[in-house]
């Protein structure tokens, strides 16, 4: 075909392998690493990326950027890591850990055992602040590794509640639930972490 | 036990806690009518879940301009590859393209 006697010349798109780990190195590493929040297994993630871009890039197509498509591969491999962490304990169990844990935040009758405060009258200026995404960055790590593996599909990734439960092998009441506690724990974190702190600085 | 799959059982008056769940819920799929109904009674009087509903809502806004915050800001502590680590996955992408048959 013409196109490949093209991409024989040209090597398609794709810049010299050897300029990659500068080049993609720490965006891949702290893409994975806001989502698997252990160093080793971000850097290994960043590796089998490469290796894959490596194998693939012939029929990388530019019509997005390398970046563009190498966080496309990085976010395949960060779905094989999120299954491996349904493995460990069976549907069952997941479900009765997650909702105790929704529990934990209410008393009996169901009123929360710590009222919210009102936040920043400034969201806009809050989500620019640095100080704001590394409070946040730290809550997210707090997750339990299946709690944080749902939460990232669904909500860094934004991937739907067919796409996840396919994915994990779980229904969607085990996503809400698991998704509902992740969000009354992040929301606790960070009153804790970043409002509280700043009340008490200020 | 809360209710998680869509329900018509549910009271038309509810506490915190089932409030908190169906703010969540509906985020994930429409809520049915009566628990619509449920969430916006509660809503309506109640401070802490309007207060908690506007802090998920911000959490979520957060999370879709991640990748924007990643690409804006440089690395903080600890979020870039040392010198080490960048040297063992250049090696073993030389290694790799070296072994390709070309």
């Amino acid at each position: 075909m013409a196109v490949d006697n093209h991409s024989d010349i040209k090597q398609g798109p794709v810049s010299d392998p050897a300029f990659w780990v500068e080049k993609h190195g720490d965006y891949l590493y702290r893409y994975a690493l806001m989502r698997v929040r252990n160093r080793e297994a971000a850097e290994n993630l960043v590796q089998e990326t490469f290796l894959a871009a490596l194998t693939a890039r012939k029929s990388f197509g530019g019509r997005s950027s390398e970046r563009t498509w190498m966080v496309g591969i990085l976010k395949h491999k960060l779905i094989d890591t999120y299954r491996k962490s349904f493995r460990e304990k069976s549907i069952s169990e997941i479900q009765t850990d997650e909702e105790q844990t929704v529990d934990s935040f209410y008393d009996a009758v169901g009123n929360p055992g710590k009222y919210p405060k009102d936040w920043l009258p400034d969201p806009e200026k809050m989500l620019n602040s640095k100080e704001f995404w590394e409070v946040l960055k730290g809550c997210l790590a707090k997750l339990p590794e299946r709690t944080a593996a749902a939460f990232s599909m669904r909500e860094l990734d934004d991937l739907d509640t067919d796409q996840i439960c396919k994915e994990l092998g779980i229904n969607p009441t085990n996503l809400w639930v698991i998704l509902h506690r992740a969000r009354l724990q992040l929301r606790g974190c960070l009153e804790m972490n970043w409002f509280e702190k700043k009340a008490e600085n200020a | 036990m809360l209710n998680w799959e869509k329900t018509e059982k549910t009271p038309l008056i509810t506490s915190c806690k089932q409030a908190a769940r169906l703010v969540s819920v509906s985020i994930e799929r429409p809520l049915s009518l009566r628990e619509n109904i449920t969430m916006r009674i509660h809503l309506w009087m109640c401070r802490t879940c309007t207060l908690y509903r506007r802090q998920i809502s911000l959490l979520r806004k957060a999370f879709v301009r991640h990748e924007e915050v990643l690409a804006l800001t440089p690395p903080s502590e600890g979020e870039s590859l040392d010198a080490q680590s960048k040297k063992r996955i250049q090696d073993a992408i030389v290694k790799s393209s070296c072994g390709e048959t070309q």
